[in-house]
């Protein structure tokens, strides 16, 4: 039973970080879909690229 | 304050930007790379008056004067967002070219620092650029800068300071010369003063210039030209060169690398999976499965992927790439493109979204929308993991087969080239590209480097976030039916099966109808690694580099036991993949480019239509030729490639009746 609840408290841990990330990205970029999952967007303030 | 960098294409701006800001921006060693403005702040330590200064880097213009749409991003930023200082890189080694709008930025008023870049070169040439009669000419500061060395030896701190000098102050920048043209109506009075300019020019170039190779003569570089852009050699040559890297990364040295970092993975998702043995099936098989499986799957193919943006890199950074954009220039003629729409075809075999961004260096509307609708047809970074396995399972590691599918790019969009063309009833004869060609150098091993690890980050960081969570998803979507009930050992009575099996009964004529291809497929418009990551998962497959943990040694039929298709199937699945439309980041910048709804509409049919018919023939011949009868599903497929053709034929046929009766009009009209 414990050796469940930390397994899906892993797993919460490892989807919801990357979730996180995922989020984080769409908000940084305002929600511009052509940024999410955009190898370019790997710069801290943004790209100014206007993709959408 | 703010320190614009502007100067003439290919000057070096984005490798002066990455040197004083430390940022990592992707530079090309030719025109046309930056489309955009970038901004970044100075790095401290060329920050001495710990100044608060943002560096912009504008891309490249020849004049104040746009004729091209990102020229315009230069004159209005310039113009409207006013710099505190400009710092205008001139190419030493075209002194008379770059002072031209160099002139015109010293009209503005805004002080001016001129980065002589690319010094070595000149020097090289045994040319040699007076700097102080050159600062006296122009009223600016003058400073020999190599934007490629480090900041200690390449006058990049002499520069920033300079620069941050010029900002703190209140100094308004004299002109040396007034064109006139604020007042100019006319193209005439424009022609009339660009003259002048010219003629001021090139006083002080003849001045302050000391040339001791003439232009004139041929150098070894020309004699280079002449095989390597040859209308004969240019092609086999680009073939020997594209076979040899993908032969590098995918058959030699890409497979060894990658069968180590797959052992690690291994051992760790072993490691894992022992610790895990005791809990619910369904969670272990959630952790190890899909998300360290699929991931690991994905992630086994980096080390392929970056001997390939290494070898690209080089090929970049020596001026190569350069040349493949004049030797495919009259195949694009043809078509109706220029030598322009390489520069974003071959910028899309990193990623497409710069790719199609770059088409905006186009003027032409209808070249500019065809380019961003046939870039992403070149074989993306992401979609090299799908050709890696396919050529790995079915074709033991062929370097040809990455090779083909590059060639075979080249020749869809040469094809779907003509069919836009008449579709769009463009009848101009002909178009001309004339493209500055780089002086070749010997590239830069930690520019690649460089290079190469920036799109590693970016695909392991990728693999971590966004093809974690389709393959999490994908696993409980194969776990569980509709009634929220565990399935299993029978996944083909779960949601994913449910869902994709529609979708399947369409792949049927292209040899791939099984669930788990058609739920791969459509995972790839997410980001086109996931197809994958996707198959790690549905087929309980994460091993794809190291073939031998599988039994697959013995040849594509054992990997159709796995897969449940054969070579020809395999390969149409691959074609299906690279050929339809890209990922919908790509997808979105398609979108931005075109800035019509009918175009982008209508490209996404006509990728998805070339895509399937591909497929179709690629299997259908393959199954024709390997047992001498046409595979499943052919009549179905052939039904519906005929309904493709027959509409791409009518829209051609009124694209055409469009074009004759716009010539008559012309006619009529002379």
């Amino acid at each position: 039973m414990l050796a469940n609840i930390i397994v899906i408290a892993v797993i919460a841990l490892i989807i919801g970080f990357a979730v996180f990330r995922v989020v984080r990205e769409k908000k940084k970029y305002k929600g511009n879909p052509a940024c999410i999952g955009c190898p370019y967007n790997h710069s801290g303030e943004g790209c100014n690229r206007n993709c959408g | 304050m703010k320190i614009a960098l502007a100067g003439n294409p290919n000057s070096g701006k984005t490798t002066l930007f990455n040197a004083i800001t430390g940022r990592q921006e992707y530079v090309g060693n030719w025109a046309g790379v930056t489309v955009e403005k970038k901004e970044g702040p100075l790095k401290p330590e060329l920050n001495r008056e710990k100044a608060d200064v943002t560096v912009v880097d504008l891309p490249g213009a020849y004049s104040m004067s746009p004729f091209t749409s990102d020229e315009s991003i230069t004159r209005d930023f310039i113009r409207d967002e006013k710099p505190d200082v400009i710092i205008n890189i001139v190419d030493s080694d075209n002194l008379s070219r770059s002072l031209f709008f160099t002139t015109q930025l010293l009209e503005l008023g805004v002080p001016v620092v001129v980065a002589l870049n690319k010094y070595d070169t000149a020097e090289k040439k045994q040319s040699s650029i007076h700097l102080d009669w050159l600062s006296e000419r122009l009223q600016c500061p003058v400073i020999a800068t190599i934007a490629t060395k480090s900041a200690h030896n390449s006058g990049l701190k002499q520069l920033a300071a300079e620069a941050i000098r010029l900002g703190l102050s209140d100094y308004r920048q004299p002109a040396p010369h007034i064109a006139g043209t604020r007042h100019a109506a006319t193209e005439a009075d424009f022609e009339k003063a660009d003259k002048k300019r010219y003629e001021f020019v090139s006083r002080i170039v003849a001045d302050v210039e000391h040339r001791k190779v003439s232009s004139a003569s041929q150098t070894a570089q020309d004699k280079a030209d002449r095989i390597i852009a040859s209308r004969w050699l240019g092609i086999p040559i680009f073939a020997l060169v594209i076979w040899l890297v993908f032969s590098l990364s995918q058959a030699w040295a890409g497979p060894f690398l990658a069968d180590i970092l797959v052992g690690w993975l291994d051992a760790f998702q072993s490691w894992v999976a022992g610790l895990v043995s005791g809990v619910n099936p369904f969670l272990s098989s959630l952790l190890v499965d899909g998300i360290i499986g699929g991931v690991s799957a994905v992630v086994g193919f980096l080390p392929l992927i970056m001997i390939l943006f290494f070898c690209l890199a080089l090929l970049e950074d020596c001026g190569y790439m350069a040349r493949v954009a004049v030797v495919m220039d009259r195949f694009f003629k043809r078509i109706g493109l220029s030598g322009k729409s390489v520069i974003p075809m071959v910028v899309s075999t990193g990623c497409a979204i710069p790719g199609i961004m770059a088409s905006r260096t186009i003027k032409d509307t209808r070249q500019r929308r065809t380019t961003a609708m046939l870039s992403p047809f070149m074989p993306c970074g992401a979609k090299l993991p799908i050709i890696a396995l396919f050529s790995g399972l079915f074709f033991g590691n062929q370097g040809w087969v990455g090779t083909s599918m590059y060639f075979l790019a080249i020749v869809i969009i040469v094809v779907s080239g003509l069919i836009v063309r008449r579709i769009t009833g463009d009848a101009s004869k002909e178009s001309y590209f004339i493209m500055e060609l780089p002086e070749y150098r010997w590239p830069s091993i930690k520019r690649a480097a460089l290079s190469m690890l920036v799109r590693a980050k970016a695909f392991i960081i990728k693999a971590g976030t966004i093809i974690l969570i389709c393959n999490a998803v994908i696993q409980i979507l194969q776990s569980f039916n509709w009634q929220l009930q565990l399935v299993g050992d029978a996944p083909e009575t779960s949601i994913l099966a449910a869902v994709a099996s529609p979708f399947a009964w369409l792949f049927i004529p292209l040899g791939f109808g099984l669930w788990q291809f058609a739920a791969a497929a459509i995972t790839g418009f997410i980001a086109k690694e996931n197809v994958v990551g996707t198959l790690a998962v549905t087929f309980s497959v994460t091993r794809f580099i190291s073939v031998d943990d599988l039994a697959l040694v013995g040849g594509a039929g054992e990997v159709g036991a796995v897969f449940g298709i054969g070579a020809a199937a395999g390969l149409a699945y691959l074609v299906f993949n690279l050929f339809t439309p890209p990922c919908f980041a790509a997808i979105g910048a398609m979108r931005g480019e075109m800035e019509s709804r009918k175009w982008f509409w209508g490209g996404i049919a006509f990728q998805l239509s070339m895509g399937y018919t591909l497929a179709f023939l690629v299997y259908q011949t393959g199954t024709l030729i390997t047992t001498g009868a046409v595979g499943t599903g052919f009549v179905g497929g052939l039904t519906a490639v005929l309904v493709i053709a027959g509409v791409i034929g009518f829209f051609m046929k009124r694209g055409s009746k469009l074009s004759e009766s716009m010539e008559e009009g012309v006619h009529f009209a002379g």
